[in-house]
């Protein structure tokens, strides 16, 4: 049990990093809501997912 | 002290505003607000609270990325389809539709507690059903949000009460009748009030429009990804100490695991990658929203805004506070989601301790007032998620005025319990 506990708390850094991956690829390219005010916003969003995956926090 | 809290408060707000006006995007418009927040406050710019706020409903947006990952795969695998075929098919009574429609979109957020769950597992499906039963576009906005609302709410769990009772030292228990019987009846009044006059298309002319379900798909494939996941949350909720602590998130991924699996036409994980690639555009205005709300919150919290939002409430005359829980709750509902469970929620369970009231009966009808707050600003979270699963393109405006009835509704049975909660006692 304690060992499926830690590999689930690591699956979701895993987890963390796919989300901020798609976040980062979106930044640079993506289909919809075009313009610098969308660029601004997924450059903050993928900010936490970044630092989770870092295990910075 | 409370002239300096208020301008900051006023500053935040012009901001949001002048923003949301300019910049068309509440999610920077909830940055900007944070920013001029903390520099009013003569906190300087904020790095450190802005960036530990971004990490306060991260949790809720992974959430929301598995959990919409999840649906789109189910639907890519054409169960969506045949199981909309499948309902028209055998049930005739536009009634019956819509009460099962209304168990369906009920039974995820109760056992979650969060609407958003339930609009994100079966809000397709239910619009796409009570679109062909007759109601226009804005009436099955309504109807999805009112039962996500109600789901959220719904027992056996109720996150508001959860908190409420947590932070008072109080048992959760005696919460089921006190909160399923306004519930039912909010729900009864919904179906007849945006069922009422909606005419059902003819059932062939239906089936024509509907695209085929793929061939292959028959109910043990559309059923196991929703078996799986009812499965995994019951589990945690029935035998929590014999499973591992998943979480929503990882149940949602299982369940897509399955969906895949289960899939009876061929794709690729390119396929499936793009799939995720649009999903992540598709919901990243939830994800955006809530990440932005947390770094907003957490100026509120560090500017002294939000114990004054608090006290003030709090410190009312009793009078008032019964004009104003319908206004003050759902505001704070949509500024601070769970947050206004604890800033609000518990202060008045120990002011009406105070006064010999039945306190479980209060908790109980603030649970049932705060998620009202789910479709008003800054976060709009239910709302917007039940507008675009739907595909609402008429104004936010609209929406508000069309579930204004059974909301208000919700809200009269839940003051009707906040002033006289001695009288629902029995229900207990």
């Amino acid at each position: 049990m304690v060992f499926l506990e830690q590999a689930i708390h690591v699956l979701y850094f895993v987890f963390a990093g796919i989300i901020g991956w798609f976040l980062l690829r979106n930044l640079f390219k993506r289909a919809s809501r075009p313009g610098i005010v969308y660029d601004i916003v997924y450059a903050y969003c993928v900010i936490p997912f970044l630092l989770r995956v870092l295990f910075i926090k | 002290m409370y002239l300096t809290t208020s301008l900051i408060l006023a500053a935040m707000a012009a901001s949001f505003a002048l923003a949301s006006w300019k910049l068309k995007s509440p999610e920077l418009s909830m940055a900007i607000a944070a920013v001029v927040g903390a520099l009013a406050g003569g906190l300087g710019f904020p790095t450190r609270i802005l960036v530990e706020g971004l990490f306060t409903n991260l949790d809720l947006a992974i959430l929301f990325v598995c959990a919409s990952v999840f649906v789109n795969v189910y639907s890519y695998t054409g169960a969506m389809n045949a199981v909309t075929r499948k309902l028209v098919r055998s049930v005739d009574s536009k009634w019956l539709l819509l009460v099962f429609m209304a168990i369906f979109m009920l039974i995820p957020g109760a056992l979650t507690g969060a609407g958003s769950v339930s609009i994100f597992v079966v809000g397709t499906l239910v619009s796409t059903v009570i679109r062909y039963m007759g109601l226009s576009e804005k009436k099955a906005v309504a109807f999805v949000f009112v039962f996500a609302i109600l789901s959220a709410a719904a027992p056996p769990i109720n996150l508001w009460t959860m908190l409420m009772t947590a932070q008072a030292n109080m048992p959760y228990v005696g919460f089921t009748k006190l909160l399923a019987l306004p519930i039912l009846l909010v729900g009864a009044f919904t179906i007849v009030y945006l069922g009422w006059g909606a005419k059902r298309e003819s059932k062939e002319k239906i089936l024509a429009e509907l695209p085929e379900a793929p061939e292959g798909m028959n109910w043990f494939r559309i059923l196991c990804p929703l078996a799986v996941l009812a499965g995994l949350i019951l589990l945690s909720l029935y035998l929590p100490f014999s499973v591992p602590v998943l979480g929503l998130p990882l149940m949602f991924v299982l369940a897509t695991i399955v969906a895949v699996l289960c899939n009876p036409r061929k794709a690729t994980i390119k396929d499936y990658y793009e799939l995720i690639g649009r999903t992540m555009e598709q919901v990243f205005p939830l994800v955006a929203t809530v990440i932005s709300v947390g770094a907003l919150v957490n100026v509120i919290a560090a500017t002294g805004v939000r114990g004054l939002i608090g006290i003030t409430f709090v410190t009312l005359p009793i009078a008032w506070i019964y004009l104003t829980a319908l206004l003050f709750c759902p505001f704070a509902q949509g500024a601070l989601s769970y947050g206004s469970a604890i800033i609000l929620g518990t202060p008045l369970i120990f002011l009406f301790n105070a006064r010999g009231m039945n306190t479980t009966v209060v908790a109980a009808a603030l649970s049932l007032i705060f998620p009202i707050g789910d479709c008003l600003p800054p976060s709009r979270i239910v709302g917007r998620i039940s507008c675009e699963t739907v595909g609402y393109a008429g104004s936010y405006m609209s929406f508000l005025k069309q579930i204004a009835l059974p909301v208000l509704l919700l809200g009269a049975l839940a003051l009707a319990m906040l002033v006289a909660p001695n009288s629902f006692s029995f229900l207990k």
